[in-house]
């Protein structure tokens, strides 16, 4: 017996290893109620264990790295290389009066939006509190695409939050630890995040492709769906708040499952950089409400830029009414696609005057034909004719 | 392919390295594995700890000892992933082993058959990782075997470099 032992060890090792590690598996999979076998998305305790040292051993050199290779960039960008910073703050600042202007402009509209959606009972969340982390590793297979960051429990961090840039969203918190945390990123194959279509507002489920690519998964094939088209978070996976950008429509696929005809995958191209990302923001609280810092920003807009906000806005109703005004335009009696403001063969064409947010009589071509009326005698009216913006009298 | 009869098994020499050597060389290829991906943004074809049980289990002709390695690695890897741990311990487990038995019976001094072997044991390693993802556990996953044709022929490339840099670190008496 013991010869067999000796002479058989290197194999029955082998099984040993092999038969424990299909063990370990066995318990970290299970069945979903459409059949399919899925990785449980909660590790168990022994599974976080393993984790967690591994983390333990490659986070500390990749962090190393990372402050090695920052403290570099740091040292060029802000002593050495300082060529056309003048220019730039000057473009920046430009950047932050105009942003301010906007700001203004559209605070009115967001208290208003806020007092109707009071009124039906709906509560949008706003990114309320985030944290800056900084992305310092990944999980060197292209089969998984996930990444570490330097923030962990310590930081306030927990599973499930989002994970975004100011370009668009990441991927979610898979797993955390004390001083740093793993991220599953939009374009796993095992991601899932809840869109939609901004213009045909077709709803889907956003997961990764083999080689890396969002998509969104198994949709009614639909030919209004074209490239080019902003697809947001839809906010019904509960990590994700609404509205984030995802990216844009890239192209359409057949679905490969042959057995679901007629359903397509729309490819998308990720609005952040997913595979060059250094920081980014994770959502670690929404709330009904502004922030702090960004209600303390509007006042600011407020303030300073609020009256020239409106003095804005009054210039450009200014100009409207005028362009409204202004004869020759617009000709009554010619049908809309052949009124001179569409005449491409002019060099120096007139502007075509904006849409009236009122139509009355008096707006070009919007005074509607009488209606014809019995009369209480019995003769009918006839239509009466269109009123001409030049005043003049028709015959 | 140069090939030994059992009687010259326990005539070859079993190199040994500095403890150094063991303790650093896996640690190293794990954070370069799991950093480098960030540098070369969409062309990770490699497995550095891959390319490290191959070299250790050719070198020392241990079976155990490769398949100790290759478990402890394959584990190691998984666990930074958001896979399932145990799919690329499995695929390295075997290819420890594999490669620790050829290194008995193959003479893996030669550098053309060493490199000959890091390229079949990286396709293997794939195949094995199919296996135990689809076949063992009935999970779904797109693949694209060009990809890992691809790695393997990167982790040929790496063993062209760094074998020949190990073999230098080894005790010679």
């Amino acid at each position: 017996m013991e010869s067999f032992f000796i002479r058989y060890r290197n194999l029955l090792v082998l099984l040993t290893v092999l038969v424990a590690q299909i063990v370990g598996l066995a318990v970290q999979v299970r069945r979903t109620g459409a059949g399919r076998n899925t990785l449980d998305p909660q590790d168990g305790p022994g599974v976080r264990l393993i984790r967690m040292w591994a983390d333990a051993v490659v986070s500390p050199p990749e962090r190393l790295i990372h402050s090695v290779k920052l403290g570099g960039v740091g040292v060029w960008q802000s002593y050495i290389d300082l060529r056309h910073a003048h220019e730039e703050n000057l473009a920046l600042q430009k950047t932050i009066d105009r942003l301010r202007l906007e700001q203004a402009a559209l605070l009115e509209d967001a208290k208003q939006g806020q007092r109707l959606q009071a009124l039906v009972n709906f509560q949008e969340k706003y990114i309320y509190k985030t944290v800056t982390a900084q992305a310092i590793g990944a999980s060197g297979s292209d089969q998984s695409r996930v990444f570490y960051l330097d923030k962990g429990s310590a930081d306030g961090l927990e599973r499930d939050m989002a994970v975004i840039t100011p370009d668009g969203i990441v991927g979610k918190v898979r797993d955390v630890f004390p001083h740093s945390a793993q991220v599953l990123a939009i374009n796993d194959q095992s991601s899932g995040a809840g869109v939609i279509l901004e213009t045909t507002r077709i709803r889907g489920i956003l997961r990764g492709n083999a080689i890396g690519q969002p998509q969104i998964v198994g949709i009614l094939a639909d030919q209004r769906i074209q490239a080019g088209e902003k697809v947001l978070t839809a906010g019904g996976d509960l990590i994700f708040p609404r509205g984030l950008p995802v990216g844009v429509v890239e192209k359409v696929v057949r679905d490969p499952d042959p057995g679901r005809d007629g359903f397509i995958d729309v490819i998308v191209k990720p609005a952040a950089h997913l595979d060059q990302l250094d920081e980014v923001l994770v959502i670690t609280s929404t709330q009904p409400r502004f922030s702090e810092e960004e209600q303390k920003d509007l006042a600011t807009s407020e303030a300073l830029k609020g009256p020239e906000a409106a003095a804005i806005a009054e210039q450009k109703k200014a100009s409207e009414v005028m362009a409204e005004r202004l004869p020759g335009l617009i000709d009554p009696n010619l049908p809309p696609e052949q009124q001179p403001l569409l005449e491409t063969t002019n060099p120096n064409p007139a502007p075509r005057p904006p849409q009236a947010l009122h139509p009355d009589r008096f707006t070009p071509g919007g005074a509607q034909p009488k209606t014809e009326q019995p009369t209480a005698d019995g003769a009918e009216t006839k239509p009466a004719t269109p009123a001409t913006p030049q005043g003049k009298p028709q015959p | 392919m140069t090939t030994m009869s059992g009687d010259f098994r326990r005539d070859l020499e079993v190199r040994r390295y500095p403890i150094l050597v063991y303790a650093l060389a896996p640690l190293i290829a794990l954070v370069l594995q799991a950093w480098l991906p960030r540098l070369l943004v969409g062309y990770t074809w490699f497995d550095l700890p891959l390319v490290i049980v191959v070299y250790f289990a050719l070198v020392h002709r241990i079976p155990i000892q490769g398949t100790l390695m290759g478990a402890g690695m394959g584990l190691f890897e998984d666990a930074l992933t958001g896979h399932a741990i145990g799919v690329n311990g499995i695929a390295k487990t075997v290819v420890g082993f594999l490669a620790s038995s050829l290194g008995v019976r193959i003479d893996v001094e030669n550098p053309t058959i060493r490199l000959g072997l890091t390229f079949l044991f990286s396709l293997l390693s794939s195949a094995l990782f199919v296996f135990v993802y689809r076949g063992l556990l009935g999970m779904s996953s797109d693949w694209n075997w060009m990809v890992e044709v691809f790695k393997a022929i990167g982790n040929t490339l790496i063993a062209l470099v760094l074998f020949p840099a190990l073999d230098r670190l080894q005790i010679r008496e």
